[in-house]
């Protein structure tokens, strides 16, 4: 088997020929949200033009975090100016090239990322990157993922024969002094964790590498799968060689089949190499790993319900103790980290721990990753030192989109919180300032909701995610989030009682006792609403009344012009409410399912009412003043 | 295929994966790639190979939202229930997409041409409010996008 030395050179050649190409080098973008967009046709569009006889060279990369602007392309021309663009589309594709290959082409240009500036923005200087210290994404946009020897060249798998000039209790030492915590949101010292593992005397010892990212609004672990699937890797042969663990299970979820395919070619290579097998570069070291598929289900995100995932096929998460370092998979001392924490070991190692420690918080130190979406203007991925504030990375992103205002975030998941934009402005990116606000700042996914938005509304969402992900197992949970379900979804309809807060605050206070946090932490959102929201809330459940005219219950749509406009609706309509009596258009309220399909087609012509009608001033009545008609 | 047929292709299918290895998950993954659905008979072998009880794998196949017992829709519209879809009309959609197919998000139409499936966000939020056409990200599509959408997918189907 090569050493690492002797890998070192073919890896460093095949990076040359990017990082100072011959000719002019496209390098295209292709991960899940460039391909929705439409990545994969300008990739085959520039290889053609490029087979072609065009005059450049056609590489893939994985996601630069520019969600909003993929499909992105990155051009390095020879000498070394490189400039990345946005938008990119196939049917641009032939004379954007033309006019990137030979300068700047400024109809798609995001930012000189080196090189001449030619009077144009350096992508440093953007809001966008200014916020962003990029250790963990080091290589996310910058290689091809499928590439180790890119990986190499830029000093992949160098982190580790560092590392193994340590010894073991010494390395561990080093993490833990890191401050370096789980960064799926459960911020324990990996440090710690590891020594646990270390620490276990059973054999074989097994890592899992948490890649069931099911937080609706994160997709951070995600980006580093599709981009740089050997810092995970290199991270795990890094806790390989300080825990003693000889085998690596990577739980990924179903919803990300080009992570899927990533990481497994990635793990292909370094059997191919010599990193992974019976001697890890000459080290001594025995590792290999696998992926794990996933099949869809949220609970399998808590460790506990992975380890069962795989070792019994349901994954129902289990009480601890007995913790993964005694008893994990197949019953062997295990050590569970998310795919962004062992990206970070990689990360903090590379830069050193004392820059590392340069930037972040006392307790915090170092960078996170977030993904933004929802009501901003810019969708994407981006890495921030820990304690940025949200104000901050709303800035970064371009504001709430369309002028309207900021309202609350949901952050971090179902389970972590809704909080207003009062309290969640100022907030600090870090796990403490959330806490006491009954909240948890989460694995990196926080979703900005706008003034268009109704709270009762995201908690129906958020109760019929829980009820349909919880395992089942634990009376609180499964009855808990079912009758949540229940009562939110009347009250949505117009139909909430008086004692409904009540039975609420009853329901969250004995769902606490379910045996794991998605039983005990289903009520974070629906408590925030109460605590944040309340007179929102109250409009729904008191007033029957919705202030934002999102419930479909509480509201009514009605022709206001009789234009041409509204024929077109009325066969837009997929209910066939939208009907002519004696020559007027009008909507049948009992047919119509407010689906808002006829305000797409005659935004003026029709419009949404308040079910009272709109002249009705909207005015919580106070509980006392509520009767029962029984 | 004669059962006895069936059974060595579903044997073959799944002849890497070894009992108390971790490897049910991925068994159940294999049959799902080949048939599209994870028929009853399959999970009878799997559980042979494998040395657990049937109902063992049938707790394991119907415990996950994307295993399927019975044969899928021609056309499959993930319709996405996540946050960043809800904010920009994602509710909306989903209540197109039922009434103009008349099924709920979970069934198939009768002829099992078109079918809706609770999808689970992949993080394309930039797309919301989206819909996967057979794993394919379309979006962001208004509530009258989605109307004309599923009516082509009816024409085509």
């Amino acid at each position: 088997m090569p050493t690492y030395d002797e890998l070192r050179p073919a890896a460093a050649a095949a990076w040359k020929a990017v990082a100072d190409p011959p000719r002019p080098l496209f390098i295209v973008s292709v991960n899940t949200s460039s391909i929705a967009s439409g990545a994969a046709e300008t990739l085959a569009a520039l290889k053609a033009l490029s087979e072609g006889g065009a005059g450049f060279d056609v590489m893939q990369t994985g996601d630069t975090g520019f969600a909003w602007m993929e499909p992105v392309v990155q051009v390095t021309r020879p000498g070394g100016q490189s400039v990345l663009y946005g938008n990119v589309t196939a049917d641009k594709a032939a004379a954007f090239a033309g006019a990137a290959a030979k300068g700047i082409a400024r109809d798609h240009l995001i930012g000189v990322v080196s090189g001449a500036a030619d009077g144009v923005p350096a992508l440093a200087d953007l809001d966008w990157m200014k916020i962003q210290t990029r250790w963990i994404m080091h290589n996310c946009g910058v290689i091809d993922p499928d590439s180790i020897d890119h990986y190499i060249a830029r000093g992949g798998y160098g982190v580790y024969m560092d590392a193994v000039k340590l010894d073991r209790d010494e390395l561990i030492k080093v993490i833990t002094g890191s401050t370096l915590r789980g960064h799926s949101g459960s911020f324990f010292s990996t440090g710690t964790k590891w020594g646990f593992l270390k620490g276990a005397t059973a054999e074989p010892k097994y890592l899992v590498c948490n890649a069931d990212e099911g937080d609706p609004g994160g997709w951070v672990n995600r980006v580093l799968m599709e981009s740089d699937p050997h810092t995970i890797l290199e991270g795990m042969l890094i806790g390989a060689y300080a825990t003693g663990a000889t085998y690596g299970w990577i739980y990924l979820r179903d919803e990300y089949p080009l992570s899927i395919e990533r990481m497994n070619r990635a793990i292909e290579q370094c059997r191919e190499k010599g990193i992974f097998g019976d001697n890890a570069l000459g080290t001594g070291v025995k590792f290999d790993a696998e992926v794990v598929r996933g099949a869809g289900a949220y609970v399998c995100g808590d460790e506990t319900g992975l380890i069962a995932s795989v070792n019994d096929g349901r994954g129902m998460p289990k009480l601890k103790p007995p913790f993964p370092a005694q008893s994990g998979v197949l019953g062997k001392p295990t050590n569970v980290n998310n795919v962004e924490t062992y990206a970070s070991v990689t990360a903090l190692l590379r830069v050193s721990p004392e820059t590392f420690s340069t930037v972040g918080t006392e307790v915090n130190r170092g960078t996170k990753l977030f993904t933004v979406s929802g009501a901003v203007a810019q969708t994407g991925c981006l890495e921030v030192p820990f304690g940025t504030t949200v104000n901050a990375l709303l800035t970064a992103v371009g504001g709430i989109a369309q002028g309207r205002q900021f309202k609350a975030i949901q952050q971090g998941g179902p389970l972590s919180g809704l909080l207003p934009a009062a309290v969640a402005g100022d907030l600090p990116l870090e796990p403490e300032p959330f806490r006491p606000l009954g909240a948890g700042m989460g694995g990196g996914g926080i979703v900005f909701v706008d003034d268009t938005a109704c709270v009762v509304d995201l908690n129906v969402m958020t109760s019929w995610f829980l009820e349909a992900e919880s395992c089942a197992r634990c009376t609180t949970c499964r009855i808990g989030n079912q009758r949540m379900v229940e009562i939110l979804g009347r009250t949505s309809r117009g139909e909430g009682e008086a004692e409904d807060v009540e039975r609420i605050k009853s329901l969250a206070a004995s769902m606490q006792f379910s045996n794991c946090l998605h039983g005990s932490l289903s009520p974070t959102i629906i408590n925030h609403t109460l605590q944040f929201f309340r007179e929102e809330y109250d409009a729904h459940a008191l007033a029957h009344r919705c202030p934002a005219k999102a419930c479909a219950g509480l509201i009514r749509y009605r022709v206001a012009g009789q234009t041409a406009a509204v024929a077109e609706a009325a066969a837009i309509c997929p209910t066939g409410a939208i009907v002519q009596v004696g020559g007027q258009w009008q909507i049948d309220d009992a047919k119509c399912i407010r689906c808002t399909a006829c305000r797409d087609i005659a935004p003026a012509d029709i419009v949404v009412e308040d079910r009272y009608g709109d002249t009705v001033p909207l005015r919580v009545i106070a509980p006392a003043a509520v009767a029962r008609s029984g | 295929m004669l059962d006895n047929e069936v059974t060595l292709e579903i044997q073959h299918l799944i002849r890497e994966f070894k009992p108390g290895d971790g490897d049910l998950l991925g068994a159940l993954h294999a049959i799902q790639h080949h048939y599209g659905y994870v028929p009853k008979m399959a999970m009878r072998v799997v559980a042979k190979q494998l040395r657990l009880s049937e109902a063992k794998v049938y707790g394991a196949a119907t415990f996950y939202s994307e295993f399927r017992l019975t044969p899928p829709p021609e056309t499959l519209i993930g319709w996405c229930s996540g946050p960043a879809c809800r904010l920009r009309g994602g509710e909306h959609v989903r209540q197109v997409l039922e009434a103009e197919l008349g099924i709920q998000v979970g069934e198939n139409t009768e002829d099992n041409r078109l079918g809706l499936h609770l999808a689970q966000c992949n993080g394309t939020c930039e797309h919301a409010a989206q819909v996967w056409v057979n794993g394919k990200v379309v979006g962001p599509l208004s509530a009258a996008d989605a109307v004309k959408l599923v009516r082509g997918l009816k024409e085509k189907a």
